[in-house]
């Protein structure tokens, strides 16, 4: 069974843009990533708390089944320019954003020696 | 480390009817240019805006292959070949014991507007792979000095692999690769500075390429 990655995206949103981000995120972006194969685990708003005059941090994670399956799903994505245009008008509601890759724990050392 | 070499490459698309006689025409003038080391071969089909033929050429320094380019240009300009696209540059490759059966190079431009401290980090995740995937046997990072083609090319990354499965398989799966290296690549990512298309070209070789 391969290991599991996860792509977690996690933003500063401007003050009060919290709401406005998850529902264009979830509107706009999210369907295109479950067509290239991502599988949307949780969207989570810290302080659960939608401000209107201060930022919010919002944790969304999808997963894909494996390494292989990442590489299929970005290499779908990135011939799109839309996909990069996406990011950089939803950054008018952000003041920071960054996208990491990850895995469990549990899974580190066979993900290292490439064992499926 | 080896000596510092004076390095070519050609990337060429050639109609499937004339690519055996320009890949033969290409040989003959790599077996007579006087580089170090050489490779003329049909590009492997997994490769990625890499060419039908694959030029590789390493002289002990720049006179060289100024002695010879014009003669390569010439066969270029055949009937038949589509579209050239190339590097020259200078570098030092690094080498474990034993050499790879597959030559791998990767293009590659950085966005102009990258600051230097950025495209130096850059440069040092591409040159630490290797510590972390063990079928690539010898490898070569360096900094274009002239381009043929479209494409205003700054780097090239190159790599002996094991074979083509140690490309496809560890070089692809490691984390370093996807979890680190490639938020470079990834327009996805805020880290992106590599914006233009790649040319992702390898072939199998019979001897060794980069020492």
């Amino acid at each position: 069974m391969a290991a599991e990655v996860f792509v977690v995206d996690r933003v500063v949103t401007k003050p009060g843009q919290a709401r406005r981000f998850v529902d264009r995120y979830l509107a706009e972006y999210a369907p295109g990533a479950v067509e290239r194969g991502m599988t949307l685990r949780s969207v989570l708003v810290s302080p659960p708390i939608w401000f209107d005059d201060r930022p919010n941090t919002v944790t969304i994670t999808w997963s894909l089944p494996s390494p292989l399956a990442w590489w299929q799903m970005t290499w779908k994505g990135r011939p799109d320019p839309e996909l990069g245009r996406w990011w950089t008008q939803i950054d008018e509601l952000l003041q920071e954003r960054e996208r990491s890759v990850a895995a469990a724990a549990d899974d580190v050392e066979a993900l290292c020696r490439m064992e499926d | 480390m080896s000596p510092v070499t004076f390095n070519v490459t050609r990337l060429l698309d050639v109609d499937a009817e004339r690519r055996p006689a320009v890949a033969d025409e290409l040989r003959a003038l790599a077996a007579r240019s006087g580089a170090l080391r050489r490779v003329v071969a049909p590009t492997d089909e997994r490769s990625r805006n890499g060419g039908d033929l694959l030029v590789h050429l390493r002289f002990a320094d720049e006179s060289g292959w100024r002695a010879v380019e014009s003669e390569f240009d010439a066969v270029a300009g055949r009937p038949g070949v589509t579209r050239v696209t190339g590097v020259t540059y200078r570098g030092e490759p690094h080498r474990r014991p034993v050499s790879g059966t597959v030559y791998r190079t990767l293009l590659l431009r950085v966005a102009p507007d990258t600051p230097p401290q950025t495209a130096a980090r850059f440069e040092d995740e591409l040159r630490a792979m290797p510590r972390y995937v063990d079928t690539i046997l010898s490898w070569q990072l360096s900094r274009v000095e002239s381009t043929v083609g479209p494409t205003a090319w700054t780097h090239v990354f190159e790599q002996e692999f094991t074979d083509a499965d140690g490309l496809m398989g560890p070089y692809l799966m490691h984390p370093i690769h996807w979890a680190v290296v490639d938020r470079w690549f990834d327009p996805e990512c805020t880290d992106v500075i590599v914006r233009d298309r790649v040319a992702h070209s390898f072939c199998a070789v019979d001897d060794p390429v980069l020492s």
